[in-house]
C-alpha cells in the first residue's frame, strides 16, 4: 500500500521534473505573474489630467490652479484648444476633466461674494470621476478656508492602522498568494489526471493491485506539495521584492493554506471527473478559478456589488481564504479571529473533497 | 477553396460533437461579462464604521447624525466598547471607528480647538483613501453649518458637468473592454490549443502528407473559431446593451472594420504560438501568459495605465488589445468618429503586419 503509494508519487515528481516546458511553468510563470500584478494591481485615483481654463488669469485664480496640483492627485495643464472642442479631448482620451474659472473669480473671492467653478468631466470612467469630484472638492474647502484665514477649531485625525503609507502592493500581494495557489493547484490538478485518462494510461494504472483510493492520493499528493512549495516561493519572493511587511505567523498561515488545499485539490479532481480532454480540463479549472478570482473581494470589495452577488459570494472558498492570507500578512491575526473562516474552510474542503472522491471511484470503479 | 471548407467543417465537428467545450465557448462570454458588469464595484458606500461617543450631548449626536445620513457610511451590527485601537477594529468588523472624546460640545460653544479621532482599517488603501476623504468633507461641512457669527467664508461652489455616462455606472467602462478580452481568448487561446492538439496527437503529420498546403490547414482551422469569436463579441455587445444599459453612440460598421482587424491580428499571435510550441498544456499556458494576461492587465481594462512603472507602461504598446480597448470604448460610449480613433487603428495595423510576419515565417519553417 505504502511501497504502491510511494512509488506513484515518485512518477508523477520525475514526470515533472523532467519536461523543462513543466518546469517553466511550475516555477517561471507563478513569478511572472507575481511581479506583473504587483505592479499593475493598483486602482488608486492619481494623476487625473486636467485641463485648465483660466478666464480670470489673476494672481488669486493662478494660486487656486496650483493648489489642485498638491497631493498629486490632479496634473493640471493650461488649456491649448478651445473649450468647444473639449468633447473631442475626451473622445480620443486625451484628458480626462476640465477646470473652468470664469472671469471675476478674484474679484468675487475677496468680497467673499458666491462663486461658481465648472468641472468638466468625463463620465467614462465612472470610479475616476466620482473620486476625482472628491477630490476637487477638498481642495477648494481648503483654498477657501486659506484665503480667508479662518481655520475651523475641530479637526479630524486620522490614526491608520496596518498600512499607514498606503501602499496599494501591500494590500494586493497577498491576494496574488491566494490566487496563485488557487490557480495553480486547481489546474495541475485536473489536468495531471485528465491527462492520463486522455493517454489512456489511467486505465493500465488501474490494473495494477494498487487500490483507486492509493491512485487517488499518490495522483493528489504530489500538487498538494507542489501547491505548498508554490506559495512559499511567491510568499518569500513578493515579500523580499516588494518589501512587504509580515506581520502574523508564516506557521499559521502555513497550516491554514494546507487546509485550503483540501478545496481546491477537491475542485481539481471533481473537474477531472467531469471532463476527458486536457483542452476542457483547462477550461473547466479556469472557469472556476476567474469565478473564484473576481467573486473573493481581491480586485474591488465585496461591500460594493449588489447584494445578491454578495450572497453568491458567499459560495466561494477563495473568498474566506483571502481575509484569512490578508489578516495574517497585513494585521498579524491569531487563529481565534481567524475561526469563522477556517470554519468555512473545513466545511468546503471536507464537502467538495469527499463529493470528488465519491465521483472519481464511480467512474473508475 | 473546397479543401478549406472541408477542414473548417471537421474541426466545427469537433466542436460540436463536444457539448462541454460548447458549453465554456457560450456560458464563459456570459459569465465574464456578468462578473465583470457587477463584481467590480469601486464606488464606495455603505462603509461599516462604528462610533465611540464619549461626549454624549446633542451636538455629538448630530455629528453622528451628519455621518449616519450620508450615503456612505452604516452602523454595525453590533457596537463593542474596546479601548485598544488594533482589538476594536478587529473585533467591531468595522473598516473605521468616530472617536469623539469627551467635550466636544463645549468645545463648539466656545470655539476652543478641538480634535475628533478616526481610526481607519489602512490595509486596503483605496478603501481606506476614501473614507478619509469622505469623513474630512462631513466634518467640515458639519464645522461650516456652525460658523461663529461675524465670520463669512466666500462659498466656491462646483458646479460639476459629466459627458458620457453621466450616471456614473461602472458597467458603462468594464463591459464593453471585456469585448476585446473575449475576441483574443477564443481567437488566440483556442486556436493555439486545436493546433497543438493536431501535433500531440500527430494527426498534423496526417494532414500535412493529403494534398492540402499548410495555408489551406491553417485556414480551415481558424475559420471556426472566426465565427465562434464574432457570435461570442455580439453576444457580450447584446448582453452589454439589454442588460447593464451600456449606450451604443457611434457607428457598428466602424467596430465591425476594428474588429476584423484585432480578430486577424489576435488569430496571428494564436498561430505563432502553437508552432512554436508542441503540447496543448504548453500551448495553454502560453497563450495564457503571453496573450491572455497582458490583455487583462497592461491594457487600461480594469487598471490604469498612468498607475504603472514606466517600463510597464512602454510595455503595454506592444499590447494589440489596449487599443481595442480604447477604440471600443471611444465607439460605444462616446460616439467617437474613424478620425479620431485613426491613431489607434493605425497601431493596430502595425502590430497585425508585425505579428503576421513573424507568424507566417515560423509556421513555414516549423511546420511546412
Amino acid at each position: 500500500m505504502y511501497r504502491a503509494f510511494w512509488g506513484l508519487v515518485k512518477k508523477e515528481f520525475i514526470q515533472v521534473f523532467r519536461d523543462i516546458n513543466m518546469l517553466r511553468l511550475i516555477f517561471a510563470v507563478p513569478i511572472i505573474q507575481l511581479l506583473l500584478f504587483g505592479y499593475v494591481v493598483n486602482l488608486d485615483v492619481k494623476k487625473i489630467r486636467l485641463d485648465v481654463y483660466d478666464f480670470d488669469h489673476t494672481q488669486l485664480s493662478r494660486d487656486f490652479i496650483a493648489s489642485a496640483k498638491a497631493g498629486d492627485y490632479f496634473l493640471p495643464d493650461p488649456a491649448t484648444t478651445p473649450i468647444f472642442e473639449l468633447s473631442q479631448r475626451f473622445q480620443s482620451f486625451s484628458s480626462d476633466m476640465a477646470l473652468i474659472i470664469p472671469h471675476g473669480f478674484s474679484d468675487k473671492l475677496s468680497t467673499n461674494n458666491r462663486i461658481k467653478i465648472g468641472l468638466v468631466a468625463d463620465g467614462t470612467d465612472a470610479n475616476q470621476t466620482s473620486i476625482g469630484s472628491g477630490y476637487l472638492a477638498r481642495i477648494v474647502q481648503q483654498y477657501a478656508s486659506r484665503v480667508t484665514g479662518y481655520k475651523s477649531p475641530v479637526d479630524l485625525r486620522f490614526q491608520v492602522l496596518y498600512n499607514p503609507e498606503a501602499e496599494s502592493v501591500y494590500f494586493m500581494v497577498p491576494g496574488i498568494v491566494a490566487t496563485l495557489l488557487t490557480m495553480i493547484t486547481i489546474m495541475l490538478t485536473s489536468m495531471a489526471i485528465v491527462r492520463e485518462r486522455e493517454g489512456g494510461t489511467l486505465e493500465q494504472l488501474l490494473v495494477t493491485p494498487m487500490s483507486s483510493r492509493t491512485l487517488l492520493f499518490g495522483k493528489l499528493f504530489p500538487f498538494a506539495v507542489l501547491g505548498l512549495i508554490e506559495m512559499i516561493l511567491a510568499l518569500v519572493f513578493g515579500t523580499l521584492w516588494f518589501k512587504i511587511p509580515f506581520a502574523g505567523s508564516p506557521v499559521l498561515l502555513f497550516s491554514l493554506s494546507g487546509l485550503y488545499l483540501l478545496t481546491t485539490l477537491g475542485l481539481g479532481l471533481f473537474i477531472s471527473t467531469v471532463t476527458s480532454t486536457q483542452q476542457q480540463a483547462m477550461f473547466f479549472a479556469w472557469f472556476f478559478s476567474v469565478f473564484a478570482i473576481m467573486t473573493s473581494g481581491f480586485f474591488a470589495p465585496i461591500a460594493n456589488m449588489p447584494q445578491w452577488m454578495q450572497y453568491v459570494t458567499c459560495i466561494n472558498p477563495m473568498r474566506y481564504f483571502l481575509v484569512i492570507v490578508r489578516s495574517i500578512m497585513m494585521k498579524g491575526s491569531g487563529f481565534m479571529e481567524l475561526l469563522p473562516q477556517v470554519y468555512a474552510l473545513i466545511a468546503f474542503g471536507v464537502i467538495l473533497f469527499s463529493f470528488a472522491v465519491l465521483r472519481f471511484h464511480k467512474r473508475t470503479a | 477553396m473546397r479543401k478549406i471548407k472541408f477542414i473548417a467543417l471537421k474541426e466545427f465537428y469537433h466542436i460540436l460533437r463536444d457539448p462541454r467545450s460548447l458549453m465554456i465557448v457560450i456560458v464563459m462570454p456570459i459569465m465574464m461579462t456578468f462578473l465583470y458588469g457587477y463584481a467590480i464595484n469601486l464606488d464606495i458606500k455603505q462603509v461599516v464604521i462604528s462610533v465611540i461617543d464619549n461626549d454624549q450631548t446633542l451636538a455629538s449626536h448630530d455629528l453622528q447624525d451628519a455621518f449616519f445620513k450620508s450615503k456612505y457610511f452604516v452602523r454595525p451590527a453590533e457596537e463593542v466598547s474596546e479601548l485598544d485601537p488594533d482589538r476594536l477594529l478587529k473585533e467591531s468588523g468595522a473598516t473605521a471607528v468616530l472617536v469623539i472624546k469627551p467635550g466636544f460640545s463645549e468645545a463648539l460653544k466656545r470655539g476652543d480647538k478641538f480634535s475628533l479621532g478616526m481610526i481607519v482599517d489602512g490595509s486596503d488603501n483605496t478603501l481606506s483613501a476614501a473614507v478619509q476623504n469622505y469623513a474630512n468633507v462631513i466634518v467640515n461641512r458639519f464645522m461650516l453649518d456652525r460658523l461663529p457669527p461675524g465670520i463669512k467664508l466666500p462659498g466656491i461652489e462646483i458646479s460639476r458637468q459629466v459627458l458620457y455616462n453621466p450616471d456614473l455606472k461602472s458597467p458603462n467602462f468594464f463591459v464593453p473592454g471585456l469585448v476585446a478580452i473575449i475576441l483574443l481568448m477564443i481567437s488566440a487561446l483556442l486556436t493555439s490549443i486545436t493546433i497543438a492538439r493536431e501535433k500531440e496527437t500527430g494527426t498534423m503529420e496526417q494532414l500535412l502528407t493529403t494534398p492540402v498546403t499548410p495555408f489551406q490547414i491553417l485556414s480551415g482551422k481558424v475559420l471556426p473559431y472566426v465565427a465562434i469569436a464574432f457570435l461570442d463579441g455580439i453576444l457580450v455587445l447584446l448582453l452589454a446593451r439589454f442588460m447593464f444599459r451600456v449606450p451604443f453612440e457611434g457607428s457598428y460598421l466602424l467596430l465591425l472594420g476594428f474588429g476584423f482587424i484585432y480578430i486577424a491580428t489576435s488569430l496571428s499571435l494564436g498561430i505563432l504560438i502553437s508552432s512554436l510550441v508542441k503540447t496543448q498544456q504548453v500551448a495553454m499556458m502560453f497563450a495564457l501568459i503571453t496573450t491572455l494576461l497582458p490583455s487583462v492587465m497592461l491594457t487600461g481594462f480594469v487598471f490604469p495605465i498612468r498607475n504603472m512603472p514606466i517600463f510597464l507602461q512602454a510595455l503595454t504598446h506592444i499590447v494589440p488589445a489596449r487599443y481595442f480597448v480604447t477604440i471600443i470604448r471611444g465607439i460605444l460610449l462616446k460616439g467617437a468618429g474613424l478620425h479620431i480613433l485613426a491613431i489607434q487603428g493605425v497601431y493596430l495595423l502595425i502590430l497585425m503586419g508585425i505579428i503576421m510576419l513573424i507568424a507566417s515565417k515560423t509556421f513555414k519553417t516549423r511546420v511546412g
